[in-house]
C-alpha cells in the first residue's frame, strides 16, 4: 500500500536523549550483575527478565575486566598455538548433541538435590558456549549456554581422562564453545549438571566478552556488533526468534484463506506506489539507473490484473530517508491483495493477524508497550477520520465549506492555542482541504489513538491510489490501522478505473515537480537553505506500464500494506525499531 | 554462500543475442503465416460467429480502445460507475468446479443461488438471446451460459448488455449451476455484470475457434504439473518479449504460467517448512551493507542521501548469517533477494533468489544428507515421482530425465578431475608450478579460460569441462581446493582440500556449501590470498570484511552452511529452460 509514509510525517528523528529515555538507561547501572561469584551465576541465567530491563544481563567475563582487550587476544592466541602443538585442533569440525539444554532441564526437573544419574541411558552430549566458570582444586563447575538456555557442567578431576582437567583449567576461557559428554547429576544446591567424562574445545574465543553492555556509547556498538550483545543478553536474541514466530504466523494466517506468495521485483526502472524518496543505483550492463523499490503495491496488482485473486508479498522496502527510532532504510512489509473484496474485509484481515501473532508470541491479547496497557480484543474500534477529528479538536469538517482559507481560519481558531509553530505553519501550507485534515488528524488525533483504531475514509487528495468512497464525495475507501499512537497497516479498495488513475498519477506528478521545482529555486536564490526541501529533490516518473495492465482490468479488490518491523516491536515491547532489526543502518562511526 | 560462479560471459552473452536475433525473425514469420490462416479460416465460421468476430477482431486495436473508451464515458454520464465498489462472491471457480462436476449431463440444480466472479476469455453467441462465455479464474475455467429466458433483464435489454459485454471483461454472475447438453459444467446466469471492463483488444489463439475448442480439450486433457515438459509454443500468447514484460497478459492468456509461479510458491514453502521442523528460524539480514562480501561478485552501489554514505546491495547474506550464529542463533536460514551487477543471460539476473542457512555443531556431510533429504522429498512431493522431465538444452532439443532419487552422486573434485582427465596434478596449488602445470592443461585439452590466469580461474574452467559436464542427475562435488573456497574450512584429512561441496543438477550449479570456516587467523589469511588474485586482475576475488573478521574472534561454533539458487530449482521443476520464465517481472533491456 502507499503506506507507511505518515508515520515518516508524524515522527521526527530521534535524539540522543529520547533514546536515553526510550531504553530506559537511568535506571539501568543498579541491575548490572558480576558472574564472577560463583553459583549465583547459574542461577541468574535461568532467571527470565522481562525485555525492558534487559540491562540485568549476566555478565560475562572473569579475568577481563579490566585488561586490554589486544593483551587476552595475545594470550588467547598463544592457547591456540598450545592446542595445536599437543594435537588438538582449536577449532572443531563436528559435534553431536543429545540434547539441548532446556530439555535436559525439562526431562530431569523432577531429580531430587544430590541425586545422580549413571546409567548408560541417562549419558548425554551438549555443546554450547561458556559463559561462567569457577574452579577449585580437584572441581570445576561451568555454565554453558545454547540456544534453548543454560546448564552446569560439573568437572571433577578424577573423572576426566589424562589431564583434560588441567586442560580445562588453564586453556578453557569464559566465551570458548565447548561440548561436552556425560551422566546426569543434581547439585546439593539444586543445580541440574552435567557430570562430564569428556569435553572438547570445539572454537576457542580470542576476545573477551563485555562485562557490561551500557552507556550511550555502547547503544551504538550493540547494534553495530549484534552478536556481542545477543551473547551478553539473550533475551536480544529471544526478540528474534520471536520475529521469526510472527513471521511464521502472519503466512500462517494468510495462506489458511488462500493467498499466494509471490516475488517481485526490487529493482526498478521507476520508482512507485508511494511517495517516497528512492534509493537509486546503476546497473552496468545495462547501462541505466535503477531505483529499489519503495512499495511492492503496483507490482501485485499487476498479479491481479494476471488472474491471481488472493496474494501477497513479505519483503524488504527500501526509501531513502532519514533514521530514527522508527525508520530504518529497509525495512520490511507484508502487502496482500484480494479480488472481488473491499476495504471492510481487509479490516477484519487485519484484525485476524494481528490477535493471532499477539496469541502465538504472548499467549494473550492485553499486552504491554512500553507501560500502555494495549487491549487487541476484537472487533476494534472503526471510525471516520471526520469523526475523530471532530471528537478531538471539535472541528466539522463536513461543515466547512469549499473555501480552504476559510476552512483554515476556522481550524487555527479552534486549535491555535495548542499549536507550536511549525505545526502552524505545515497546517498553513496546506493545498487543499482534504490535506487540511489530514494535517489536523496527524497533529492532533494520531498520538491519542493507543488502542487500536481503524481510521476510516480518507480524504481523496491524499489517496491517489484508493477508489472514491461508493456515498462520500471527496473521500475514500481507505482504512490506516493504529495503535499506540503509530500506523501500523494502511489499506484501500483498489482504484480500477484506469482513466482515473491515469489523472491522479499524473496529477501527483505535476504536484511533486512544483515542488520540486519551488526547492530548486530557493536553493538557488539563497543557497544557504539548501536543506529546505531536499525531500521532493527526486525525480517521479509515471508508471506507464502499470496503467496499461489496470486498462486491461483489474477485478474489483482490495489490498493491505503491514509494516512488520512495527509489529515486532508492538508485541515484543521494543521501542526501536533497530531492537527488532538485526544489523540496522547506523551512522558512519566516528 | 560464495559464488554461483559466472558463465563464462562475454561468449553466452554472444550466443543469446544471437538466439533472441533467430527467435525474434522466427516470431515475426509465424505471425505472418498465423495472419494469412486467420484469413482464410474466417470464411468458415457459421454467420452469426462470424459476426461476432467481424466486431471484435478485425477492428484496428486503437479503434477498439477509443469506442470502449467512449462508452465508458456515457456510462458514467448517466450515473452508471462502470467500475462496481464490490461484488460478494460466494465461491471462487475452483470451488464451484469442486462441487459440480459430478452433475449429470442435461442437469440443471435451478434452486441454487450461487455468485461466481472472472473473466472472459471466450464469447460465443449462437443467437441474440444465447450467449455462450469461458469465465477464468485463479486458474481454473468453467463456462458461462447466459441464456435469455433465465435472465432477470427483459430479452430486448438482455441483448442489449450483452451484445456490449466483450473479451476480456471481469464480470460477477449470479445464477445456478448445471451441465449442458454437451457435458460442459456450466452456470446459468439470472444476472451479468461487468465489474471491470477490459480496454484493450487481447491476443487471440492463432488457431481458428473450432480447433481452439479442440486444442483447449487437449491441453484440459494434458495438464501440466511439475515435473512435465511444456511447450510455450502452444500458448496463446508466444511472442517472448511481451509475456515477459506485461507479464499479467502472459498469466492472463497462458494458463500454465500461473502454475509455474504457484510451483515457485511451493518449492519456497517446502524448503521453509522442512527447516522449521529442524529448529531452524528465519531471520533478516540487510540488503545494503557497507562492504559487499560473503561472495565474489560486482555489486550494485547505491547513496544514502541524509547520512551522505556509499552502500552496496548485498551479493550474499552469508557473513550476517554467520554473525547471528556467533550470536548463539545455532539453526539459522533466510530466503532473500541477493544483487549482482553482472550481464544477463539464460541463467542470471541481476537481482535473485537466495535459500541459505547456517547449522552450529554440523558440518558439510550433515548438510549432504540434509539436502539430499529436502530436495528429493520436495520433487516427490511436487511431482508425485523422483524423476522430472527437463529440457535442460532449450526447448528446441528433446528433454533430460533427471533423476532425484537419494543418495545423489558423490565425485571428489581433484581425484576425479586427475582420473577423467589422466592428470596428476600438483599438491601445493598455491604454487607457480600448479599454475603453469594447469595452465598447459587447459592448452592441451583446449578449454579456453579468459585472462587473468589465476589457479582458481584455471581449474573451475577445468571442473566445468570434465566434470560438471557428467553431472545430469544431482551430484555432488566435494573437497574443493582451499584457493578456490575462502570461506570453507581446511579438510581434516586432506592437506589443501576444503570441507565443501557444490551440487551440480543438469550440469548447473544449485548448491554450494561448506564447514565453514572458523578459525579468525585462517579466515584473515585467505582473505590476504583473494586480495593476491585481486592483484592479478581478478575483480570477483573476495574483499575483507574486517567486521567478519573481528565477529569470528568471539567465537563462531563448529558449523555448516549451504546456499541455494530458489530460481533456479525453480526452472528445474517448471522445465523452464531460461530463468525469466520463473521470474514474475525479470529485468529487461530498456525498449527504445
Amino acid at each position: 500500500m502507499e503506506g507507511l509514509k505518515v508515520w515518516r510525517l508524524s515522527s521526527s528523528i530521534a535524539r540522543p536523549s529520547n533514546l536515553r529515555q526510550l531504553f530506559g538507561l537511568g535506571t539501568s547501572s543498579g541491575l548490572v550483575r558480576c558472574l564472577d561469584n560463583g553459583a549465583a551465576a547459574a542461577n541468574a541465567t535461568n532467571t527470565r527478565f522481562p525485555s525492558r530491563n534487559r540491562r540485568a544481563s549476566t555478565s560475562t567475563s572473569t579475568s577481563t575486566n579490566t585488561s586490554d582487550r589486544e593483551a587476552v587476544r595475545a594470550i588467547r592466541l598463544k592457547k591456540v598455538e598450545q592446542l595445536r602443538s599437543k594435537g588438538t585442533e582449536p577449532y572443531g569440525y563436528k559435534w553431536d548433541r543429545s540434547h539441548s539444554a532446556k530439555e535436559l532441564q525439562e526431562i530431569y526437573k523432577d531429580l531430587n538435590n544430590g541425586e545422580e544419574l549413571d546409567s548408560e541411558s541417562h549419558h548425554v552430549s551438549i555443546a554450547g558456549r561458556i559463559v561462567a566458570r569457577r574452579a577449585f582444586g580437584k572441581l570445576a563447575f561451568l555454565t554453558l549456554r545454547d540456544d534453548s538456555g543454560t546448564i552446569q557442567l560439573y568437572c571433577e578431576k578424577e573423572r576426566l581422562l589424562n589431564d583434560q582437567f588441567e586442560q580445562l583449567k588453564t586453556l578453557v576461557d569464559i566465551g570458548d564453545i565447548l561440548g561436552a559428554s556425560g551422566s546426569i547429576k543434581r547439585t546439593e544446591k539444586g543445580e541440574l549438571s552435567v557430570k562430564v567424562d569428556s569435553f572438547s574445545i570445539l572454537t576457542k574465543s580470542l576476545l573477551p566478552l563485555p562485562d557490561k553492555f551500557h552507556g550511550l556509547t555502547d547503544i551504538d556498538k550493540r547494534y553495530r556488533q549484534r552478536y556481542v550483545d545477543m551473547i551478553a543478553n539473550p533475551e536480544v536474541a529471544d526478540i528474534f526468534r520471536k520475529r521469526a514466530k510472527i513471521m511464521r504466523e502472519i503466512r500462517k494466517t494468510v495462506e489458511s484463506r488462500g493467498f499466494v506468495e509471490v516475488e517481485t521485483p526490487v529493482l526498478q526502472g521507476a520508482a512507485g506506489g508511494a511517495e517516497a524518496r528512492p534509493f537509486v543505483t546503476y546497473h552496468n550492463s545495462l547501462g541505466r539507473d535503477l531505483y529499489l523499490r519503495i512499495a511492492t503495491e503496483l507490482h501485485l496488482k499487476r498479479m491481479l490484473v494476471g488472474g491471481f485473486e488472493k496474494v501477497y508479498e513479505i519483503g524488504r522496502i527500501f526509501r531513502n530517508e532519514g533514521i530514527s527510532t522508527r525508520h530504518n532504510p529497509e525495512f520490511t512489509t507484508i502487502e496482500m491483495y484480494e479480488a472481488y473484496s473491499d476495504y471492510q474485509s481487509m479490516m477484519d484481515m487485519a484484525e485476524e493477524i494481528v490477535t493471532q501473532c499477539a496469541l502465538e508470541v504472548n499467549g494473550k491479547l492485553t499486552i504491554d508497550y512500553q507501560g500502555t496497557e494495549i487491549q487487541l480484543q476484537r472487533p476494534w474500534r472503526r471510525e471516520t477520520m471526520h469523526n475523530l477529528v471532530k471528537e478531538v479538536t471539535g472541528v466539522d469538517f463536513t461543515e466547512l465549506e469549499d473555501d480552504l482559507k476559510v476552512a483554515k481560519d476556522v481550524v487555527l481558531k479552534a486549535v491555535g492555542l495548542g499549536l507550536d509553530s511549525k505545526d502552524k505553519s505545515s497546517i498553513e501550507a496546506c493545498p487543499s482541504l482534504g490535506h487540511l485534515l489530514n494535517e489536523v488528524f496527524e497533529i492532533f488525533v494520531e498520538p491519542k489513538l493507543l488502542q487500536p483504531t481503524f481510521v476510516l475514509d480518507y480524504p481523496i487528495e491524499i489517496s491517489p491510489l484508493a477508489k472514491p468512497h461508493r456515498r462520500h464525495a471527496g473521500l475514500t475507501e481507505r482504512f490506516e490501522l493504529f495503535i499506540c499512537g503509530r500506523e501500523l497497516a494502511n489499506a484501500f479498495s483498489e482504484l480500477t478505473d484506469p482513466l482515473d488513475q491515469r489523472a491522479r498519477l499524473e496529477q501527483q506528478v505535476r504536484q511533486h515537480n512544483k515542488k520540486r521545482a519551488e526547492a530548486v529555486s530557493v536553493t538557488d536564490g539563497t543557497g544557504e537553505q539548501k536543506n529546505i526541501d531536499e525531500d521532493s529533490m527526486y525525480e517521479v516518473t509515471l508508471d506507464d506500464d502499470f496503467l496499461t495492465a489496470l486498462e486491461y482490468g483489474m477485478p474489483p479488490a482490495s489490498g493491505m500494506g503491514l509494516g512488520i518491523d512495527r509489529l515486532v516491536m508492538l508485541l515484543t515491547d521494543s521501542a526501536s525499531i533497530r531492537d527488532v532489526i538485526a544489523f540496522p543502518v547506523l551512522k558512519i562511526s566516528q | 554462500m560464495d559464488s554461483f560462479v559466472s558463465e563464462p560471459r562475454p561468449a553466452s552473452y554472444e550466443t543469446l543475442s544471437n538466439n533472441v536475433l533467430k527467435r525474434e525473425r522466427r516470431a515475426r514469420e509465424r505471425q505472418v503465416r498465423e495472419e494469412e490462416k486467420k484469413k482464410v479460416t474466417t470464411n468458415k465460421i457459421p454467420e452469426n460467429q462470424r459476426q461476432q468476430v467481424a466486431n471484435d477482431d478485425t477492428m484496428d486495436p486503437t479503434q477498439f480502445l477509443s469506442n470502449r473508451i467512449k462508452s465508458l464515458a456515457l456510462l458514467k454520464e448517466s450515473g452508471v460507475n462502470p467500475y462496481p465498489h464490490k461484488f460478494d462472491i460466494s465461491m471462487s471457480i475452483t470451488e464451484f468446479i469442486d462441487k459440480y462436476r459430478s452433475l449429470y449431463v442435461g442437469e440443471h440444480v435451478e434452486n441454487t443461488e450461487i455468485s461466481l466472479a472472472g473473466r472472459i476469455l471466450n464469447k460465443r453467441s449462437s443467437s441474440s438471446k444465447l450467449y455462450f462465455y469461458d469465465l477464468h479464474g485463479n486458474g481454473a475455467k468453467i463456462q458461462v451460459m447466459a441464456d435469455a429466458r433465465h435472465s432477470d433483464m427483459d430479452e430486448n435489454e438482455f441483448c442489449k448488455y450483452h451484445s456490449g459485454v466483450k473479451r476480456g471483461d471481469i464480470v460477477g454472475i449470479c445464477g445456478f449451476p448445471g451441465k449442458s447438453q454437451r457435458g460442459e459444467l456450466s452456470i446459468f446466469p439470472r444476472s451479468l455484470v461487468v465489474l471491470t471492463p477490459c480496454l484493450h483488444m487481447l491476443p487471440r489463439h492463432a488457431i481458428t475457434s473450432n480447433s481452439d475448442e479442440a486444442q483447449s480439450k487437449k491441453t484440459r486433457n494434458h495438464s501440466w504439473t511439475p515435473g512435465i515438459t511444456r511447450n510455450p509454443e502452444t500458448y496463446i500468447l508466444r511472442d517472448q518479449e511481451t509475456r515477459y514484460r506485461q507479464r499479467y497478459l502472459d498469466l492472463m492468456l497462458n494458463s500454465e504460467v500461473q502454475k509455474i509461479f504457484r510451483t515457485r510458491a511451493k518449492i519456497i514453502s517446502y524448503s521453509r517448512d522442512f527447516l522449521d521442523n529442524l529448529g531452524f528460524i528465519e531471520v533478516e539480514t540487510p540488503a545494503m551493507t557497507m562492504t559487499a562480501g560473503g561472495a565474489a561478485a560486482r555489486p550494485f552501489i547505491t547513496h544514502h542521501n541524509e547520512l551522505d554514505m556509499k552502500l552496496y546491495m548485498r551479493i550474499s547474506p552469508e557473513l550476517y548469517l554467520k554473525k547471528l550464529v556467533v550470536g548463539g542463533l545455532d539453526r539459522v536460514y533466510e530466503i532473500g533477494k541477493v544483487f549482482r551487477n553482472e550481464g544477463m543471460n539464460l541463467t542470471h539476473l541481476p537481482e535473485f533468489t537466495m535459500f541459505e542457512f547456517y547449522m552450529a555443531y554440523a558440518d558439510y556431510n550433515d548438510l549432504m544428507d540434509i539436502i539430499e533429504k529436502l530436495l528429493s522429498g520436495m520433487v516427490k512431493e511436487l511431482t508425485g515421482s523422483h524423476k522430472i522431465k527437463y529440457h535442460g538444452n532449450g526447448f528446441d532439443s528433446e528433454p533430460v530425465e533427471i533423476d532425484f532419487t537419494p543418495p545423489f552422486r558423490r565425485i571428489d573434485l581433484i581425484e576425479e578431475l586427475e582420473s577423467r582427465a589422466n592428470l596428476s596434478i600438483p599438491k601445493d596449488l598455491s604454487s607457480e608450478t600448479a599454475n603453469k602445470f594447469l595452465l598447459e592443461a587447459c592448452e592441451k585439452f583446449d578449454v579456453k579460460c579468459p585472462a587473468p590466469h589465476t589457479t582458481t580461474r584455471l581449474l573451475d574452467k577445468l571442473v566445468g569441462h570434465f566434470l560438471e559436464e557428467t553431472c545430469i542427475n544431482p551430484t555432488f562435488i566435494i573437497n574443493h581446493p582451499e584457493i578456490m573456497s575462502p570461506l570453507a574450512k581446511w579438510h581434516r584429512s586432506k592437506p589443501g582440500l576444503t570441507e565443501r561441496f557444490e551440487l551440480f543438477v543438469n550440469k548447473r550449479e544449485l548448491c554450494n556449501a561448506y564447514t565453514e570456516l572458523n578459525d579468525p587467523q585462517v579466515q584473515r589469511q585467505r582473505f590476504a590470498e583473494q586480495l593476491k588474485d585481486r592483484q592479478l586482475g581478478d575483480d570477483e576475488a573476495m574483499v575483507l570484511d574486517e567486521s567478519f573478521c573481528s565477529c569470528l574472534e568471539y567465537g563462531l561454533p563448529p558449523t555448516a552452511g549451504l546456499g541455494m539458487g530458489i530460481d533456479r530449482l525453480a526452472m528445474l521443476l517448471t522445465d523452464s529452460p531460461n530463468v525469466k520464465e520463473v521470474i514474475l517481472f525479470p529485468a529487461m533491456k530498456p525498449q527504445d
